[in-house]
């Protein structure tokens, strides 16, 4: 997105909009509370997915985790990293960490969903379901089109109760 | 066959979608969903101890001439505010940090409403490289995750061809209208009373600044302002008093621009550089006569 190249916006080198508003800008600080406020976001998208989003590892919780195959996406949506792009047909385990849970990719243009989630409806105020980490999906379910969706992993849901 | 000559402007535009502008469900879509991205609290009561109201001021007047010099599209500045008051309405923040975050924000917003959109560089070096490309790339994802990757936020720019339509034909002040009120809407993202205000409001006002404005010049329109201004909000569904309100507190931060501007000019020992350096007037304010 910031690679500098030649547009046709003029460049402010000397303009007098150029100026620093609050005196000198502490980097370190600045670095510590990126990682603090990053560190907050992690952990809410943890506790609402329970999902480790770092490790990539499903933990306990309203949604049941599971890993989901065939529904191709399209190549451009699979995270970009140091493995081979389609050498590893037939849904090899990867070595790397970041993509422990992603399952093998298919021909082509496409590579296969990597997780689903499904809410399971285990919360106290309900009183019927199965307890929690079964990842048997019940009922129907709704497909959710949101951001997160070919965010490395698809979610399902099927119920929309769930606790705040 | 016909031709096309694009070459003038780089920018590429979409020509008005009539299947939009010409569907009452798209004004009222925007209408329920307006509130949604409101920032959830004054937040130089309940969050900030650090950043004062005028230094809000001051970030929102650089970001706005960096949009003008930069020749972005209107709604990018309004947008780029809506993203640092939703930010500041949760997160306390040392005022060492507002002027990045303001950079921040300018680059997402440029980044949803603009072809060529503005580079971490650029951005960089606006800020006297007092802040690296690597930390505003690396506060974007802070942003994003804060605003919960909500960036379609409604501005009222999203308003105004919607209410243009509605109102009687303006001639060939169509555009003139337009522009005033664009305008209008830029000097309210930079005032902070504004920030918690609907956008349809601020549009609706901003339109109605602009008319009554270009009606004391000459005859503009056959509509008194009182008649417009009921008109108006029967578009927006606003309050008659709320938006007359709005729209005089419109009229008053322009009148107060001006007055700042003109009595700047008249320091006629300050330079121009320094001039605009103490103005918080935006630039294409000066253009407007009431």
């Amino acid at each position: 997105m910031s690679e500098p190249t030649p547009d046709a916006r003029q460049i402010p080198c000397s303009s007098r909009v150029c100026r620093r508003l609050f005196g000198p800008v502490d980097s370190e600080q600045l670095h510590r509370d990126c990682d603090m406020l990053m560190a907050g976001c992690i952990q809410e998208a943890r506790e609402r997915w329970n999902f480790d989003f770092v490790t990539e590892t499903p933990l306990e919780g309203n949604f049941a985790w599971e890993r989901v195959r065939g529904l191709g996406l399209p190549k451009f949506y699979f995270p970009a990293g140091p493995r081979g792009s389609r050498d590893d047909l037939g849904g090899g385990k990867r070595p790397s960490t970041s993509s422990a849970l992603l399952q093998g990719t298919a021909q082509e243009d496409h590579v296969d969903l990597l997780l689903s989630c499904t809410l399971m409806p285990h919360s106290p105020e309900q009183a019927e379901g199965s307890p929690s980490g079964s990842g048997a999906s019940q009922g129907r379910k709704r497909r959710q089109t949101s951001m997160t969706d070919f965010y490395h992993s698809k979610r399902r849901l099927i119920l929309c109760k769930r606790k705040p | 066959m016909e031709l096309l000559c694009c070459e003038v402007d780089p920018v590429r535009r979409a020509v008005r979608d009539r299947n939009l502008l010409y569907d009452d469900r798209v004004l009222q879509n925007l209408l329920t969903i307006e509130e949604r991205y409101l920032p959830q609290c004054s937040y130089f009561k309940c969050v900030q101890k650090d950043i004062q109201p005028y230094m809000r001021r001051m970030v929102a007047t650089w970001m706005l001439e960096v949009c003008e010099e930069q020749k972005c599209e209107e709604e990018v500045f309004p947008l780029a505010m809506n993203y640092l008051d939703r930010f500041l309405a949760g997160v306390p923040t040392p005022k060492s940090h507002l002027q990045l975050l303001g950079a921040v924000c300018m680059f997402l917003a440029s980044k949803l409403k603009e072809t060529i959109p503005l580079t971490a560089e650029k951005l960089c070096i606006y800020t006297d490289n007092s802040i690296k490309p690597q930390e505003l790339l690396e506060w974007e994802l802070v942003v994003l995750g804060k605003l919960k990757w909500n960036l379609a936020a409604v501005t009222p720019h999203d308003f105004i061809e919607h209410i243009l339509r509605k109102l009687p034909p303006q001639r060939e002040k169509l555009s003139l209208i337009r522009k005033h009120a664009q305008t209008f809407i830029a000097l309210c993202a930079t005032d902070f009373k504004f920030a918690m205000y609907p956008p349809s409001m601020i549009a609706t006002g901003s339109v109605g600044a602009a008319i009554c404005g270009l009606q004391h010049d000459e005859e503009v329109s056959s509509l008194t302002c009182d008649a417009l201004t009921e008109l108006l909000a029967k578009i927006t569904n606003t309050d008659v008093d709320c938006l007359k309100a709005c729209q005089e507190q419109i009229e008053a931060v322009l009148l107060n621009s001006l007055q700042q501007y003109r009595q700047d000019q008249r320091d006629g020992s300050k330079s121009e550089d320094e001039l605009d350096q103490a103005s918080s007037t935006p630039t294409d304010v000066r253009d407007i006569d009431l």
